[in-house]
């Protein structure tokens, strides 16, 4: 893909959580997310997500916790995850393990996650030794940014079954303290290092109501906080006229990255008339306020807060026919979003205005219209005994992301309309191994249609007619592009039954 | 049949999914201004500049009064400060400047009788003390501290400094600057001794303006205290220019401005209409900054921007200035000039080497078009006496336009409102500090000599 320099006034990023399922993402460039929460085991995920009308059991209790009612018997699991982005543009590993019991009317389950993020760029041109042309710095090493850093997470889930009524309420909470989101370094480019630090948050309540003729309904109610801190340290060249040479200071900046998300799904799945397919139905609603975005020259608007409302329409179906499954999910998302920037100092308008502190100096309105296609099939063999069984999958999602934005621009009193759109195809794959003590999965997929932001350096532009002076080469600086990049997955989890 | 359409479709998009390479992702929202502005000026090395060392206060108490003082001067009737004035922002805001024996200060200031202007505008000296690499219109004192380059070649003695210091050996040479010529008599009617020695004898003439110097008493003492370790035997000029070069640096470097606000990461420093005209400076429209780009926005290059030629020329090329080209093994450089530093620039017209444009929206006109714009360039917005001396002749258009930058050969079409946009953002480069400095005019110097005459 041919790099393109970016050129960005706001980038609506908001970050999925750790069950991303009824977390609408928004985004308004494609810069790749990465599957760093995209940890738990799952049948579903290899058949590109289809999700709404195919049951999938030991990944459906992190989404709606009533679910883990549908848990027969006591598992333990664990379900090593990777991705790598493409032009060494990032990659991370995470190892959860966890169990998921019944007990009685009761259910629950417990799982744990140490994850490995590694850096999402390579050395900048400011990092390390001093740019070329830059003699000397004036401050101690302040040493290399780490090129990974680790998190750790928690889940917690806990559920009962209301006798005699197939009615199922389920609680559940992640958490995960961060010192790494993927991706985030390249937001500052030209920085020594980046230190994050901060906590996402996610509870949920669900229902499921089973009724005979294998038909549900459930529904979930789920808030989650995300709030991390950058601590970004900048080498900043300047001129130093005492000594006429380019120097090096340091510059330390602090940006907190938080939002709140309140969310609302339900969904209703029943038989498709006498036949082996099934239909479901999907609904969901987020509010998203952002109060604090990262502040970088990149993003540009400082501190600016936003809030979304953003909705999801579904239908999907699926058809198990003896040994193969099929799946498919048609998504509509609209998305209605605001972000603002505000005045720090007075502002004069060039209308003869001022806006006053706090004042709004932009206003961007999104009009998202997006729509996924998600579908997969799955085909079993059985090997010798009949519980002896392996089965192949392949899926493919694609996302379509449209949105047209109005920036009211009260600075320069005008109005900028833009319209987007682009799209991310996702095939994915998966084999899994069933036994009668253990099943072993193993998934991929592959992300196309991302980007990610890199930095390229720029020399300094010689000009054969310019008799530039020796020693008083301008120090060159960088500028970022967006290339293209794809983000590949592999996921190898193993479940087994406790007792 | 649904399974058959439903396979179709399926395998259809998994084909097209794993065959394809060449993603188009759209470019994202409208351009943010600062994030495209904070790129180009690091492409352009555009970066703050850092704290001046304070200078020691008996070295700046020494250079102020040897920059006021006209007993520097082979007359003894111009000091550094005539043409350098405080008053008019540490220039004289005269097109061509008036050496000795003129009259009067700033613009107001007339020829002596017999005399001629001075073939060059006066630069101003506000943050010449920055370290540009090239002093002079013509760049011929060039370096940095690790060495200069200076018309004394071998003459020029050892313990400079800096390039500033360097460079203010000269002006005591100039005879029509500061030096008078052959035969000259002073104000009060003595010979002027400067003046009679060869143009060559550099070290004589410095060891000449020395000794006038020391035969005053006030300042064998601000020498010693400027210079404590330095016997009163061993002063020479240079100390003088090393104390010139101090005031000159504590006193006039002036970068407070709201542009170098903005480069210290204070996005609210430069109204919107400024960023605008800086995204045309440090862009590929205007193309500015591939002149006066780097920390100084200039300082560091030379271009013939086809100025029209004025005055009296110089060297072998009068009566035509052939600027850099002038100097030996130079002539690629013919009718190049020194790009200047930027920083203060609205307060220091009239602009270009000759000062042939009195607005920075003249200068702007110019560049939108140079080859058209030096056709039809008004001499009547000359001052009346160097009218005569604009040298419009098509022969001399014809050699200004051959040797002309390669950047300028074709129009900028910059609009009205990029042109405005261009002098909003260049008025951005003013430090509000500089905006009055008379306070540095020192009330008397040591020679007695008047200061404001």
């Amino acid at each position: 893909m041919t790099s393109r320099v970016v050129s960005l006034s706001v980038v609506l990023w908001t970050v999925a959580g750790m069950a991303s399922a009824q977390s609408i993402p928004i985004q308004t460039v494609p810069l790749v997310p990465a599957d760093q929460f995209d940890i738990f085991p799952s049948f579903t995920l290899a058949l590109g997500g289809a999700s709404i009308a195919l049951p999938d059991t030991l990944h459906d209790p992190f989404v709606n916790p009533a679910k883990g009612a549908r848990i027969r018997g006591a598992r333990f699991f664990s379900s090593p995850t990777f991705y790598s982005v493409s032009r060494d543009a990032g990659a991370g590993r995470t190892l959860p393990l966890g169990a998921l019991a019944p007990a009685g009317t009761w259910f629950g389950g417990l799982a744990l996650a140490l994850q490995q993020v590694d850096a999402s760029r390579v050395a900048s041109p400011f990092t390390g030794a001093p740019p070329p042309g830059v003699f000397a710095t004036s401050v101690a090493d302040l040493g290399a940014s780490p090129q990974s850093h680790s998190n750790a997470l928690a889940f917690a889930m806990i559920g009962t079954t209301l006798p005699g009524s197939d009615l199922s309420l389920g609680g559940s909470v992640s958490w995960a303290k961060l010192r790494a989101l993927d991706g985030v370094d390249l937001l500052y480019p030209g920085s020594k290092r980046v230190d994050q630090s901060g906590e996402t948050f996610d509870a949920r309540l669900g229902v499921l109501k089973e009724w005979a003729g294998d038909r549900s309904f459930e529904a979930i109610v789920l808030h989650e906080r995300f709030r991390m801190t950058h601590e970004v340290t900048f080498l900043d060249v300047f001129w130093d006229p005492g000594s006429q040479q380019f120097l090096q200071s340091p510059r330390l900046e602090r940006n907190r990255d938080f939002s709140k998300r309140w969310g609302v799904q339900v969904k209703y799945e029943r038989p498709l008339a006498a036949s082996e397919w099934r239909i479901g139905w999907l609904a969901t609603a987020n509010r998203i306020s952002q109060p604090n975005t990262p502040n970088s020259d990149l993003l540009n608007i400082p501190q600016d807060p936003g809030r979304a409302t953003a909705y999801e329409l579904g239908v999907g179906v699926s058809r198990t026919y003896g040994p193969s499954v099929f799946g498919m999910d048609l998504v509509y998302q609209p998305i209605w979003s605001t972000t603002w920037a505000v005045a720090q100092t007075p502002t004069a308008t060039t209308s003869g205005g001022s806006i006053p502190v706090g004042g709004r100096t932009i206003e961007n309105g999104f009009h998202f219209s997006n729509a996924l296609v998600r579908m997969g099939v799955s085909r079993e063999v059985t090997l010798g005994p009949l519980t002896r069984t392996v089965a192949l999958q392949l899926g493919l999602a694609v996302r379509s992301v449209h949105y047209n934005l109005a920036q009211q621009d009260n600075v320069e009193v005008v109005t900028r309309h833009l319209e987007e759109s682009w799209l991310e195809w996702t095939p994915t794959w998966g084999l899994s191994f069933r036994f009668p003590e253990l099943e072993l999965r193993y998934r991929g997929r592959v992300t196309h249609g991302t980007d990610r932001l890199v930095a390229t350096p720029n020399q300094f532009i010689a000009n054969p007619l310019i008799d530039v002076a020796p020693g008083f080469f301008p120090p060159p600086g960088s500028s970022m592009t967006l290339d293209g990049v794809h983000v590949i997955t592999h996921q190898f989890s193993v479940s087994l039954p406790l007792r | 049949m649904m399974r058959r359409i439903v396979g179709t479709a399926y395998f259809g998009l998994l084909v097209l999914a794993t065959g394809c390479d060449g993603w188009q992702t759209p470019s994202g929202p409208p351009a943010a201004i600062d994030a495209e502005l904070r790129q180009s000026l690091s492409r352009w090395g555009t970066v703050p500049i850092g704290p001046t060392p304070a200078q020691p206060p008996a070295l700046v108490d020494l250079g102020q009064a040897l920059m006021f003082d006209k007993v520097l001067s082979g007359n003894r009737d111009i000091a550094c400060a005539t043409c350098h004035s405080p008053a008019s922002h540490a220039a004289d805001g005269l097109a061509l400047s008036i050496g000795t024996g003129g009259s009067g200060l700033g613009p107001s200031r007339t020829l002596g009788p017999g005399r001629q202007f001075i073939p060059r505008n006066a630069p101003t000296l506000v943050n010449a003390g920055l370290g540009a690499f090239y002093l002079f219109w013509d760049g011929r004192v060039s370096g940095n501290s690790f060495g200069f380059q200076t018309p004394a070649g071998t003459a020029l003695p050892p313990g400079l400094p800096n390039i500033l210091a360097a460079q203010a050996m000269f002006p005591v040479m100039n005879r029509d600057e500061m030096r008078g010529a052959r035969g000259d008599h002073d104000r009060f009617g003595n010979p002027n001794e400067l003046a009679e020695f060869a143009d060559s004898d550099f070290v004589l003439v410095w060891q000449a303006v020395m000794r006038r110097l020391l035969a005053i008493p006030e300042y064998v003492s601000k020498f010693n205290a400027a210079f404590p370790g330095t016997p009163t035997s061993e002063l020479g000029f240079q100390h003088a220019a090393t104390a010139i070069a101090a005031f000159e640096t504590q006193a006039l470097t002036h970068t407070d401005s709201p542009f170098d606000r903005y480069l210290q990461h204070d996005d609210a420093a430069l109204t919107a209409e400024q960023k605008r005209g800086a995204l045309l400076f440090f862009g590929d429209k205007a193309r500015c900054a591939s002149c006066h780009g780097g920390p100084l926005l200039g300082g560091q290059n030379f271009a013939n921007a086809g100025v029209p030629q004025l005055g009296p020329g110089v060297g072998s090329g009068a009566p035509l200035d052939l600027g850099r080209g002038e100097l030996l093994n130079q002539e690629f450089y013919k009718f190049a000039f020194r790009a200047t530093p930027l920083r203060n620039v609205e307060l220091t017209a009239p602009y270009m080497h000759d000062g042939a444009f009195p607005t920075l929206e003249a200068v702007l006109q110019h560049y939108n078009d140079v080859p058209r714009a030096l056709r039809q360039y008004d001499a009547s917005q000359l001052p009346p006496a160097l009218q005569p001396m604009y040298h419009g002749e098509d022969a001399t258009i014809a050699a200004v336009l051959t040797n002309l930058d390669g950047r300028l050969t074709q129009p900028l079409n910059l609009s009205d409102v990029e042109i405005r946009e261009l002098v909003a953002f260049l008025k951005s480069l003013t430090d509000p500090a500089a905006q009055d400095l008379t306070s540095l005019i020192p009330a008397r110097v040591p020679s007695g000599l008047p200061v404001q005459e």
